[in-house]
This record gives structure tokens, C-alpha cells and sequence, in this order.
């Protein structure tokens, strides 16, 4: 099984690392660089800033779990988006931005590929994890609206990463599809 | 009996509604703000409102900051 990771952030790079146990190539796909301000919510060590995200994920992987796994340092876009998922048998979403999301459920739908996406508000107080065919990206209030930087939403983004990787873990395993909410209170199922 | 779930200002709380019949997205966003006794009405004018069936049947209504990013 191939499982593609499309944004390797916060939420991206913790859940990738919670599959490491999974018999699966996983892709890691990220046009974006390690700097210092992302040590502390993101999934990367020091040794890695500077590099590319998808290739940091690779390389730590590998010298610190001595897990295989394939990085694709580039921008997803409409022109380079059924080149680089045709061959995924599950793509996980966890991008920074609405338009990358709908980029990736527009390639999905018409190829038939399963989905899953994790998003977390802003402000660090809610995560969703929610497969295609129940996800509505919520409106951007502005374009370019800030993200979580920093460490203070850490717990939560633990906490949604662990659930994303969970809602992976159960499609390779059993082939189901859950939803959840993520809040500060609790994690939440919200499918059968 | 609907739960009703307020994610808002670092806090998360389930509450019970009472209501009869269907309640519009407006009127959970008015009802928060009367519950949370906040100066302002459109305190969660930007918050989205979720739907939801429990495993009993039961009826959950989550409003929640949205999520249009991975962090």
C-alpha cells in the first residue's frame, strides 16, 4: 500500500511519524522548508531546518526509526496533481491552505482515490478528521490568515495528529473510513 | 434532548438544549451568546455549525471555530 501525505506541517509531519508502524510505503509530498519557528509544533529537529519539509520527514524516518519512506519536495498543483497521486492507494490531507484541499478532493473524486483530511482551527481549540465524501472545507475568513505557529497548540495538535493517524491505521487494517471531532474536552467519533 | 457543544475562548462544554422542533445555525450562534452571557451577538458569527446523530440517536450540535487549515 502507497499512502501519500500531502503537507507535511504540524498536523502532517506528527501523523506521518505515527505511521511508521504500518506495513506502507509512505509518500511524503511538501514544497515548503524546516525553519526554526516549526521545531516546536512540527514533527522536525534541529539538524533538519533548512532542508525541505518532505525530505527532512524522509531522512529522520529513516536515521531515527530505520523507516523507509519517499519524499516529493514540490507544490501540488492542478498541472502536477494526477502525476504525483495516480499511484497513491491512499492520499491524507493535511495541507495549510483551502486551495491545495480542493486541488487534492478535485483529483480524488474524479480518480476514485480515498481521502482523509485533518485540519485544525487556527486558533489551536478544534480539529476535524473527515474522509472525502463528508468533507466541506470551511470558508477562509481572509486569504493567508494566520496559522498555528509556535508551541502552545502542541497538545491539541498531538491530539488530532494521533486521531488522524488512528482514522489511517483503521482504513489499511480494516478498510474504514471514521470521522471525528477534535476538541479540547474530547475526541469524538462521529461515524459508526 | 439535543447536546450542544461550545468550543470558545480555550474551553470545550457539552450542554443540554431543550427545543422543539428544528434550530437554525443563527439561533445556536444566539443561544451560545445568551448562555455564555457575551456582550457581543456575533461573537461566533465566524463559527461553523456541525450536525450531528450520537449512537443512540440522540441529536449533537458542535459550534466550532473552523478549520480551514492544517496548522
Amino acid at each position: 500500500m502507497r499512502i501519500l501525505f500531502c503537507g507535511v506541517g504540524a498536523v502532517g509531519s506528527t501523523a506521518a511519524v505515527l505511521c511508521r508502524n504500518l506495513e506502507a510505503t509512505l509518500v511524503f509530498i511538501d514544497f515548503d522548508r524546516v525553519e526554526s519557528r516549526n521545531l516546536l509544533a512540527q514533527a522536525f529537529v534541529k539538524p533538519s531546518v533548512g532542508r525541505n519539509k518532505a525530505e527532512a520527514l524522509k531522512l529522520q524516518l529513516l536515521n531515527l526509526y530505520g523507516v523507509k519512506s519517499e519524499a516529493v519536495g514540490v507544490r501540488l498543483t492542478r498541472d502536477n496533481v494526477e502525476a504525483l497521486c495516480q499511484g497513491a492507494d491512499l492520499l491524507v490531507d493535511c495541507f495549510d491552505n483551502q486551495a491545495s484541499r480542493l486541488v487534492l478532493s478535485a483529483f480524488a473524486r474524479a480518480a476514485g482515490k480515498p481521502l482523509v483530511h485533518g485540519a485544525l482551527a487556527a486558533d489551536g481549540t478544534f480539529g476535524l478528521v473527515r474522509w472525502e465524501e463528508r468533507f466541506v472545507p470551511d470558508a477562509e475568513d481572509s486569504p493567508g490568515q494566520a496559522t498555528c505557529e509556535g508551541g502552545e497548540h502542541l497538545p491539541l495538535i498531538g491530539q488530532l495528529a494521533a486521531t488522524l493517524a488512528r482514522a489511517v491505521q483503521d482504513f489499511v487494517k480494516h478498510g474504514a473510513r471514521r470521522d471525528a471531532l477534535v476538541g479540547l474536552a474530547a475526541v469524538t467519533p462521529t461515524t459508526a | 434532548m439535543t447536546t450542544l457543544n461550545i468550543t470558545y475562548n480555550g474551553l470545550s462544554s457539552d450542554v443540554p438544549l431543550e427545543v422543539d422542533g428544528a434550530v437554525s445555525d443563527a439561533d445556536v450562534r444566539r443561544i451560545a451568546v445568551e448562555m455564555l452571557g457575551l456582550p457581543r451577538e456575533d461573537t461566533f458569527q465566524h463559527y461553523v455549525v456541525d450536525r450531528f446523530r450520537g449512537p443512540r440517536g440522540e441529536e449533537r450540535i458542535y459550534l466550532r471555530p473552523k478549520v480551514p487549515f492544517g496548522a
